[in-house]
């Protein structure tokens, strides 16, 4: 325990020592990786806590960028503004489709999730007044903390609002996964029928986990989009909800820590190799199958059984 | 008059192809307990193979005949040389799995044919339009309409009228009680996951003459095959030919009367039947 918390604080430090040193890439590249890191979080939530596996993630993501895009394009308010909008909206859509896919469990849930994820993508897809169809919404900017306050266009100042976003989204969360309410959660995702007979209904926890993954999820597409400056339909495609499920598992499973390595060790590794190739897509896969078989716990998983063993 | 002729015709050309693709999905679900997400690339394989099955013979029929049985032993060899080691684990490992097995076919057949579609003919009897009554309907979509018929009907008595068949229905019902029955389980598994990728690769040979072969098929048609399996019931035939044809319904009439939103129109077709059967239709509980 001592040790994890040695580990923590070394984090913190080098998360507010990065913007003096790192250079202006490598800054971007960093918040990059945090806003990933938050995507995978949130997915952790009601993947490895509740064990619902989603397949349809990434559409809370997209939610929460097209609305952080359209409120910082057509009304120029400050960002936290936007943060909220990605993640009220997230929120409010994942209400409804979760409502009707915790209806159903395991692969009948994923395979929901995944249809209502790719309706929602040919809806900002086909829906060209609103999202600009396949072009996306470019020109995004980076506005004020507040009402006349400090800028956030600059690389350092931009970070340090993602940093925050996701330091106080791992707090939240784990106090959400440590509270009676999470505890509720791993009773349903170890033993669903046992939890029932216990008299309790598991559906109203699920539906919960449900959007409130949903929320961080939209916080952190609300992020990407003034960052990258443009919100698209890629970013609710499948293959990034199959790639958040990916970032999870590489990180470990139900560690909340886990899954925000897990994103910056997968995306890097994307990085890296999309230097080299243009086929890195086919490297991608081959990871996630070596993954699989062998390495099922994790980078922190893994981590955590060598130490418990040593 | 004619035209809600062919709008049905259409409708059945399209739940031929959706269910030569989403019989397989349900199969191997049924017997495997797996998703196979890399189910519609073998689907986009098969178009591939049959183009190059076309381009070095000249023939159509060659590429009907050949491509499915080479499509599927690929996915018997992937099956026994990844799958296999992981059925123990949760779900989740499985669909991941084919996840990356999906990435590496569908990169690996950008690299082999380059990013532009590639298309070719059905044999001449087959092209152009004949007369029904009043109506002009391609010659070639009716051939794919018997084509799902026919294997609807040959899978249906496989299963339900021979041996092997029987089998594999057991495996489906109790894999270990019939493991302990003296099935050779790991066997069948392997040779129902070929089954339906080649089921699959046949499904792409057909569609690639009508929508030729391009990257992203296999995306496109695992969707659609899994509301098709949603609605109808995973693990169950019947419930694949029911979905097949509600979902090819739905597309079709939605594609027509609303073009903007024929989407819209099967997820709510699929919401609505969610609502009272949250197994599908001929899906059972959990």
């Amino acid at each position: 325990m001592r040790g994890t918390r040695a580990l923590a604080a070394v984090a913190l430090v080098a998360l507010a020592v990065v913007p003096w040193v790192a250079a202006r890439h490598q800054l971007s590249l960093l918040t990059d990786l945090l806003i990933y890191g938050l995507f995978a979080l949130s997915l952790d939530l009601i993947m490895g806590y509740t064990g619902m596996v989603s397949f349809g993630h990434a559409a809370y993501f997209g939610l929460g960028a097209y609305a952080s895009a359209l409120v910082l394009i057509h009304f120029a308010q400050p960002v936290p503004v936007a943060l909220l909008a990605g993640a009220l909206l997230a929120g409010a859509v994942a209400l409804p489709v979760g409502w009707f896919s915790t209806r159903a469990t395991g692969i009948y849930f994923a395979m929901l999730t995944l249809a209502f994820a790719q309706f929602l993508y040919t809806v900002a897809y086909k829906w060209r007044d609103l999202t600009g169809g396949s072009d996306g919404i470019a020109g995004v900017p980076k506005t004020a903390l507040f009402w006349g306050g400090p800028s956030l266009a600059s690389p350092q100042a931009f970070y340090a609002l993602v940093a925050a976003c996701v330091v106080l989204s791992l707090v939240l969360c784990r106090a959400v996964v440590r509270s009676p309410f999470g505890h509720a959660l791993e009773a349903i995702r170890e033993n669903e029928r046992r939890f029932m007979s216990l008299g309790r209904d598991p559906r109203p926890f699920k539906l919960a986990v449900f959007v409130i993954a949903a929320v961080f999820a939209g916080l952190a597409g609300a992020l990407f989009a003034p960052f990258r400056g443009f919100a698209s339909p890629e970013v609710m495609f499948w293959v990034f909800s199959g790639q958040g499920l990916m970032m999870v598992i590489m990180g470990g499973i139900g560690t909340l820590v886990g899954p925000i390595l897990g994103a910056m060790v997968f995306i890097l590794i994307q990085e890296v190799l999309s230097s080299y190739t243009e086929h890195w897509m086919i490297f991608t896969g081959f990871v996630f199958v070596l993954m699989v078989i062998f390495l099922p716990d994790g980078l922190v998983g893994t981590a955590r059984r060598l130490r418990a063993r040593g | 008059m004619a035209n809600l002729g062919e709008q049905l015709l259409n409708a059945l050309t399209l739940a031929g192809l959706l269910f030569l693709v989403s019989a397989g999905l349900s199969l191997v679900f049924g017997i495997l307990r797996v998703v196979n997400f890399a189910h519609g690339v073998f689907y986009m394989l098969g178009a591939y193979l049959g183009y190059t099955t076309v381009m070095l013979t000249g023939w159509f029929w060659p590429a009907l005949i050949i491509v499915p049985p080479v499509v599927g032993a690929l996915g018997a060899l992937l099956e026994s040389s990844t799958l296999r080691f992981i059925y123990r684990r949760p779900p989740i490992y499985q669909l991941l799995l084919t996840f990356g097995l999906a990435l590496i076919l569908e990169e690996a057949l950008r690299i082999l044919y380059g990013p532009t579609a590639k298309g070719f003919d059905p044999p001449t009897y087959l092209q152009g339009a004949i007369a029904l009554g009043s109506l002009l309907y391609p010659r070639y979509r009716l051939f794919v309409v018997a084509l799902g018929l026919a294997v609807a009907a040959a899978v249906w008595l496989f299963l339900r009228k021979t041996r092997a068949g029987l089998v594999i229905r057991a495996v489906a019902q109790n894999s270990e009680m019939a493991d302990c029955l003296g099935a050779n389980v790991a066997r069948v598994r392997t040779l129902v996951f070929g089954a339906a990728c080649a089921l699959a690769g046949l499904g792409g040979v057909a569609a690639a003459p009508m929508t030729t072969a391009y990257l992203g098929m296999g995306i496109g048609v695992i969707v659609d095959a899994f509301v098709v399996v949603v609605i109808g019931g995973l693990g169950s035939i019947g419930g694949s030919i029911a979905g097949s044809l509600i979902v090819g319904a739905a597309q079709t009439w939605g594609a027509f009367y609303l073009p903007e939103t024929a989407m819209v129109i099967m997820y709510a077709v699929m919401g609505a039947i969610l609502i009272f059967r949250p197994w599908g239709l001929f899906g059972e509980e959990e």
